[in-house]
């Protein structure tokens, strides 16, 4: 974790930094959406409490805390309990591998803006988010309840299903960039645009070299799959209101159904900060390089330490700015499109996003062979 | 004991104990779930061992789908009778172990007799320590096991399609009309 006392600390309450700002982005997630939604149905939403409604949150968690604690008679009791809980697990463990910021440089000390460093970042937050069906299953079998499986088995089946997609659709990306690293994919991404191929060379220099512009087709097949890798719409057959009451959670309340809550939408931030990281730039600012933004923080900055700082907390505010636009993407689409039938939802998962996925794959490799030929 | 010492007893014997449950005990949903726990465990000492990429497939592969699977289709049965029916008798769970025991000998003696890993005179191989093991590992598997990788594949093919073939030949809701 580090050589000297001050760099294990700092990493240490790093880790805890990584675990609250899931948790804490929570409350503020459902005001947005929840205001939002009422916006774009023409009501006014949660406005009493605080400003802008912004305390209906607390107010929400306190009472959430005050509910009365019980388990449903039929339940198992050990997975009942333990399902909430392991609901938080992917999603957190996932968004401590992501790097948020350019990595501070304090002395001798490199801090890196993210939970740990992993080489294999990318197979890490597959390989951890794949154990979201866990949870799911846990909750519908542990809670004795016919509708609570139905939804659980719907939501696993589903998860599964849209994980192949996922997994393929990024393929084509490390083929791009040659590397599962997530620092080095962002640093790939800072140049200037421009397309080479059979020795001719279309320079784009207006344009970043983001992955949206090598890999259009994986970036739009990865957005959907995450949205049915976090259960939301319009891919929610899980919480299927009219067939299934809630789905897996039905029998949770209180607290437990809040920490659910809390790892569909740490979902949901984890594939938003993956989308701007494999397809939007990560946390580069569009035009700025870094040799830029580290020359002005060090012309701003007392010493070369804080001038690390700045520019570090100036690449954390951009990163977060371009997670919060995918969010937003998020809430939106949420409230605006229906909800898919089941047997619609497998067919666009096995028939459609799969194969359109090996295509892209596939394309990749042949345009990369061609072009160093 | 440093840290990587305790981190490797502390992992093997979590490992072993997921295991252990898996077989023993009686109820099938723990026990496919104890069998998951033991795949991230497994995973876990990739990661000890610095093989990163191995650990996540191991996560992706094991984890995340294989046993998924089996937790969903063990949720569809009504277990209660076979609970009873599968753990009677003495003189049966006499020759279980015994066709354990034989099961393990055979894989040992089986590993010791190709390779010489059990010999202690030769050194460990040169560890990769930190670095990207993942080039070399997909170099080695598409140049040197080639073979066994596409047999492998094919293999895997031509279940999936028996699967499919035996699904619909049966009846069920996708049957042949």
């Amino acid at each position: 974790m580090g050589h000297d006392i001050f760099e294990i600390t700092i990493n240490a309450i790093k880790l805890i930094v990584c675990f609250l700002i899931i948790v804490q982005a929570v409350p503020v997630l459902v005001w947005a959406e929840r205001r939002g939604s009422a916006f774009i149905q023409n009501r006014l939403g949660p406005n009493r409490i605080g400003p802008l409604g912004l305390l209906q949150l607390a107010a929400d968690a306190v009472k959430f805390f005050f509910k009365e604690e019980f388990a449903p008679a039929n339940a198992v009791k050990f997975l009942y309990y333990a399902a909430p809980i392991f609901a938080l697990i992917p999603a957190t463990v996932a968004f401590a591998a992501i790097p948020l910021g350019a990595p501070v440089q304090w002395n001798e000390h490199i801090f890196r803006l993210q939970g740990y460093e992993i080489n294999v970042g990318i197979v890490f937050i597959l390989a951890v988010s794949s154990l979201a069906p866990y949870s799911i299953l846990m909750a519908g079998w542990g809670s004795g309840n016919k509708y609570a499986l139905m939804g659980a088995l719907r939501a696993s089946a589903q998860v599964i299903s849209y994980e192949l997609a996922l997994g393929l659709s990024i393929v084509g990306m490390i083929m791009t960039y040659g590397t599962f690293n997530l620092s080095e994919m962002i640093q790939a991404q800072q140049a200037p645009l421009s397309y080479s191929l059979l020795g001719f060379t279309l320079p784009l220099n207006f344009l970043p070299a983001w992955g949206i512009f090598y890999q259009p087709l994986g970036a739009i097949l990865f957005f959907a799959a995450s949205f049915a890798e976090s259960n939301r719409l319009p891919f929610d057959l899980a919480e299927g209101e009219a067939e299934l009451v809630a789905g897996f959670h039905v029998e949770y309340g209180g607290f437990k159904m809040l920490l659910f809550f809390i790892g569909e939408y740490g979902h949901m931030i984890v594939a938003s900060a993956l989308m701007v990281l494999f397809y939007f730039g990560g946390y580069v600012i569009p035009g700025i390089p870094m040799e830029t933004l580290n020359q002005w923080a060090l012309e701003h900055a007392p010493d070369a330490n804080f001038a690390s700082l700045l520019a570090g907390l100036i690449t954390l505010v951009c990163f977060l700015v371009k997670v919060v636009v995918f969010l937003w993407i998020f809430i939106q689409v949420r409230w605006t499109l229906p909800r898919f039938r089941y047997d619609q939802l497998m067919d666009l998962g096995w028939k459609t996003m799969l194969p359109w996925a090996l295509f892209n794959t596939i394309l990749t490799a042949t345009l990369i062979y061609v072009a160093h030929l | 004991m440093t840290a990587d010492v305790f981190l490797f007893w502390f992992l093997a014997i979590v490992t072993l104990a997921g295991g252990l449950t898996t077989i023993m005990i009686t109820n099938p949903i723990y026990s496919a779930l104890s069998l998951a726990f033991t795949m991230v465990g497994v995973s876990a000492l990739f990661v000890t061992l610095n093989a990163y990429f191995l650990a996540g497939v191991q996560l992706i592969v094991y984890a995340g789908a294989v046993t998924v699977l089996f937790v969903m289709v063990l949720m569809m049965f009504d277990l209660k009778h076979e609970v009873t029916a599968f753990t009677r008798g003495k003189i049966s769970g006499m020759v279980k172990s015994g066709i354990v025991a034989v099961l393990a000998g055979i894989l040992v003696g089986s590993i010791s007799l190709t390779t010489d890993i059990f010999s202690k005179s030769g050194a460990a191989p040169e560890a990769v320590i930190g670095g990207d093991t993942t080039k070399e590992l997909g170099k080695v598997l598409f140049s040197k096991y080639i073979f066994g990788f596409e047999a492998l594949g094919i293999l895997l093919l031509m279940v999936a399609i028996g699967a499919v073939a035996l699904a619909r030949s049966k009846g069920g809701t996708h049957a042949k009309q």
